[in-house]
């Protein structure tokens, strides 16, 4: 996406908003108690993330088709807002003593909507879907990494064979990217399976006008919820009309006036609209795994030297900039984990704004002269760091505060070369490490996604140049610590193992951490019953119901 | 043998005619010939010479994580592992054929995208166009006949016009009529209703551009001297307007509308991803940055055709309008 347009437009209807609170723009909205559920009507759902290229998040396996297959797939287990894993499409499991097998009892009363019965075979169909090349997955493909077989022991007992102990393994299994689907189904086509996949869901794929809309009808055999649902039985929408407005004003303008219901993607400009308006209700629900950062690339100059990177944090003005440029929809994080995620450590006093002690720092790692356009050397070099910024991923606001670090660490006398890439772009100058300081965001449920951005292991690039290490974090303490929470099954454990691995991550400056993932819904005051699922937050419309 | 033809001058001087004219058709063929394969040539390097794996696209886009077996899968698919140019000639060789070839991101073959995505956009297009040519005309005739004042406040229009930036057009369209006053839907909805703020956006600039061309060929045209022999004979006020004066200055417009049918292909760009439609521009925007080849190079080709037919059909209503065109 071309985002100089996006972010003209965002600009453009930023000014035009104020014209509109100055005119005073009356919503009319009521206030009257919501009763009881009532039954019909359709959504209209406006997405501002791309149109995915296959319904089935077995292939490929990223945001965008979790946000619509959770509407049609359910996974064998899901997680509540405590973060606890609960039943799903498995009623209970048991793992074997040596963590090496785990046996899943399935519910036997239910089916899939083309009629065929959801069973231990069907699970082994769908981890042997995942795990084969040629499905091409990668989201679900890497959560399996461990499980080297499946076996049914009855039809409604499903045993996992592991290669080694896996405490990540209902976590992974949670996301849905790791949905089941019909056997029946997957053994279409490819090409067929990605236009209409086929699940168990409370909605059904009914059809798919590329570059227009997904419309999902309403299962009405539907009975297997999770158990954290408001209601059992068939959902209460009759049809969900799944739209892709790529423009954020034209996405918000068509929920003012009504053309939709829920939109995502809700910028901070909208959100501080919304909330005047009595029609239009906001949904924070910040998503799981990491929170949003800055990875400094320790394995080059200037940052692998520590104090450079704590001179840097040190004067690098975040919290006036989140708050000003996010107008407050924005809460500071100080963790590297995501604020759901009850593992995460916080810790405000590492990254204090300080930039007389950043300049101390500077001195001390040998950047003690400046040039004459007030930027640092050493040894006659400029303290540059390269930040190539991925403008299909950081919102205009993001990109802003990144502006405002720019402008405040040149006070200390770093010189922050911005460059807005677009994604293939901004991957190509990851991969041959082009870069000394970025920002990448990575959804997983739980803390092992630890694992995947801080073990040394993720700095071997895969075969695609992708690699997730990007602070390139190097130490072997982390990575035996992280090894070993992944094999740990007891819970607390578990939590202080992670709490040790981030503490040692915090205390090296290997990150600057600026606020959750940004995952803002607004919906239509009629629309009643909405949330989202707390694997990765997002929208479920099966307790939906439309007050009109 | 005796040349049947000597002895019949009249079916030479037809036959000679024949032949010019096919010469003419075939230097015209050999010249469209020559664009597309330009166009493919010049749109496959550049979008393979920006950074970016089109393998990754068929992965489920940039970033993906696929598998070592995936991507070599895929790679030997969709000969990836393949040097550039023998990529480039097999693609060629497919497009020579007449096969668009197939998606890397989208699973499906281009030819039929491209045209379930054309019919939006030429819809797009041509009402704009219509509606550029209704207000331009409008505009110009009322401004060279209401005096100075008109001239002028016809001028400023017409600028002001011609420089409005596509994106904040649509944007204020949809705050004054979606929001403001409220009758007209922000987004495509499949009906007519929605299709007016996207052709206002892509036609009220159009109309400015060719606005400023009607009026300056108009004026000139009143000033000439077969205006004035009309007038000396008698003819009538909108008699000279209409049939002599308009001829003589649509005829800059109308070459004009060659050029700006292609560009209300570009403006779809902004305008399809700003108000949802469907269509080619948004088609070529996601396939640009996902770096699907065969998209960008299939809606390209398809974008370069309308061009070349466009050209040609501004050419023959030139000849209509213009005798004097015929006669050369």
């Amino acid at each position: 996406m071309p985002t100089p347009i996006r972010r003209v437009v965002a600009t453009t209807a930023g000014i035009v908003a104020l014209g509109l609170l100055i005119t005073g723009c009356t919503a009319t909205g009521s206030n009257e108690p919501v009763g009881e559920p009532r039954n019909g009507g359709t959504l209209t759902y406006a997405s501002g993330d791309a149109e995915p290229s296959c319904l089935d998040p077995h292939v490929g396996g990223n945001f965008p088709q979790a946000l619509i297959s959770a509407q049609y797939l359910e996974s064998l287990v899901s997680r509540n807002v405590d973060g606890q894993i609960i039943p799903w499409l498995a009623k209970s499991w048991e793992p074997s003593d040596n963590g090496l097998t785990w046996d899943f009892t399935l519910r036997d009363d239910v089916t899939f909507t083309d009629g065929t019965q959801f069973d231990a075979a069907a699970v082994q169909a769908n981890i042997a879907h995942l795990q084969d090349p040629t499905t091409l997955s990668s989201t679900g493909y890497l959560a399996l990494g461990k499980v080297t077989g499946t076996e049914a022991v009855s039809p409604t007992v499903v045993r996992f064979t592991l290669s080694e102990p896996d405490s990540a393994l209902l976590e992974s299994l949670s996301q849905p990217w790791l949905a089941i689907e019909s056997p029946a189904a997957l053994k279409r086509s490819q090409d067929e399976n990605c236009a209409a996949p086929v699940g168990t869901g409370p909605f059904v794929v009914k059809s798919w006008v590329k570059q227009n809309a997904v419309t999902l009808v309403r299962n009405d055999d539907y009975d297997s919820p999770p158990t954290d649902a408001a209601h059992t039985g068939p959902a209460y929408l009759d049809t969900i009309i799944w739209r892709f407005i790529p423009d954020s004003a034209s996405r918000y303008a068509a929920l003012q006036s009504g053309e939709v219901d829920v939109i995502d993607n809700a910028q901070p400009d909208t959100i501080v609209q919304a909330a005047q308006s009595d029609s239009i209700e906001h949904l924070d629900s910040p998503r799981p795994g990491a929170s949003n950062r800055i990875e400094f690339n320790s394995s080059k100059a200037p940052f692998n030297d520590v104090r450079v990177r704590e001179a840097f944090i040190r004067s690098a003005n975040v919290d006036d900039a989140v708050s000003s440029l996010f107008q407050g929809t924005a809460t500071r994080s100080y963790s590297a984990l995501s604020s759901v995620e009850a593992t995460a450590v916080s810790d405000p006093s590492i990254f204090k704004f300080d930039p007389a002690a950043a300049r101390k720092l500077l001195d001390d790692a040998g950047w003690n002269e400046t040039d004459s356009d007030g930027y640092r050397i050493k040894d006659g070099v400029r303290l540059s760091v390269e930040f190539p910024v991925s403008t299909n991923q950081s919102i205009p606001a993001e990109q802003s505060v990144f502006e405002q670090i720019q402008a405040t660490a040149k006070d200390t006398g770093f010189e922050v070369k911005l460059a807005p890439l677009d994604l293939s772009s901004w991957y190509a100058a990851l991969a041959s490490n082009d870069y000394d300081a970025v920002s990448a965001p990575y959804t997983k449920v739980g803390p092992d996604v630890l694992r995947i951005l801080y073990h040394s292991d993720s700095i071997v690039p895969a075969p695609s140049g992708y690699f997730a290490n990007l602070a390139q974090v190097n130490d072997p303490a982390v990575d035996e610590l992280l090894t070993e929470a992944a094999r740990t099954a007891d819970a607390d454990t578990r939590t202080s193992l992670y709490a040790e691995v981030q503490n040692r991550i915090l205390d090296g400056f290997y990150i600057l951490p600026l606020y959750d993932q940004q995952n803002h819904y607004l919906v239509r005051s009629d629309v009643v019953g909405m949330r989202t699922l707390p694997t990765v937050a997002v929208p479920t419309l099966y307790d939906a119901w439309l007050n009109r | 043998m005796a040349e049947p033809v000597s002895r019949h001058p009249a079916t030479l001087r037809g036959r000679l005619r024949f032949a010019r004219t096919l010469r003419r058709l075939a230097v015209r063929l050999a010249g469209a010939v020559f664009v597309l394969w330009a166009v493919a040539t010049i749109t496959f390097f550049a979008v393979r010479l920006i950074p970016g794996d089109p393998a990754l696209a068929v992965l489920g886009g940039p970033g993906s994580q696929a598998s070592p077996e995936a991507l070599a899968a895929v790679s030997a698919a969709y000969g990836f592992d393949q040097s550039v140019f023998v990529q480039y000639l097999a693609q060629l060789g497919r497009l020579a054929t007449g096969d668009l070839g197939r998606s890397y991101a989208l699973n499906m073959e281009v030819g039929p995208l491209v045209l379930s995505q054309l019919g939006g956009t030429v819809l797009l297009a041509v009402l704009a166009l219509i509606l550029a040519w209704v207000l331009a005309l409008a505009l110009a005739t009322w401004s060279t006949r209401g005096g100075t004042v008109a001239a002028r406040v016809g001028s400023g229009l017409e600028i002001i016009a011609a420089a409005l930036p596509h994106f904040w057009l649509a944007t204020s369209l949809i705050v004054v009529f979606s929001i403001w006053i409220g009758v007209l839907p922000p987004i495509s909805t499949g009906g007519v209703a929605g299709l007016v703020l996207p052709v206002l956006t892509l036609g009220i600039p159009l109309a400015g551009f060719l606005g400023q061309v009607m009026r300056e060929s108009l004026l000139l045209a009143l000033e000439s001297p077969f205006v004035l022999s009309a007038r000396a004979r008698g003819e009538s006020e909108r008699g000279v307007r209409w049939i002599h004066a308009f001829r003589h200055a649509s005829l800059p417009a109308i070459s004009l509308s060659g050029w700006a049918f292609g560009s209300l292909i570009s403006g779809a760009v902004v305008v399809e991803t700003i108000f949802a439609r469907p269509g080619l521009g948004r088609t070529l925007l996601n396939a640009v940055t996902l770096r699907d080849v065969p998209v960008v190079i299939g809606v390209v080709m398809v974008v370069a055709v309308a061009y070349i037919v466009m050209t040609l059909a501004t050419d023959a209503l030139s000849r209509v309008v213009d005798p004097r065109l015929r006669l050369s």
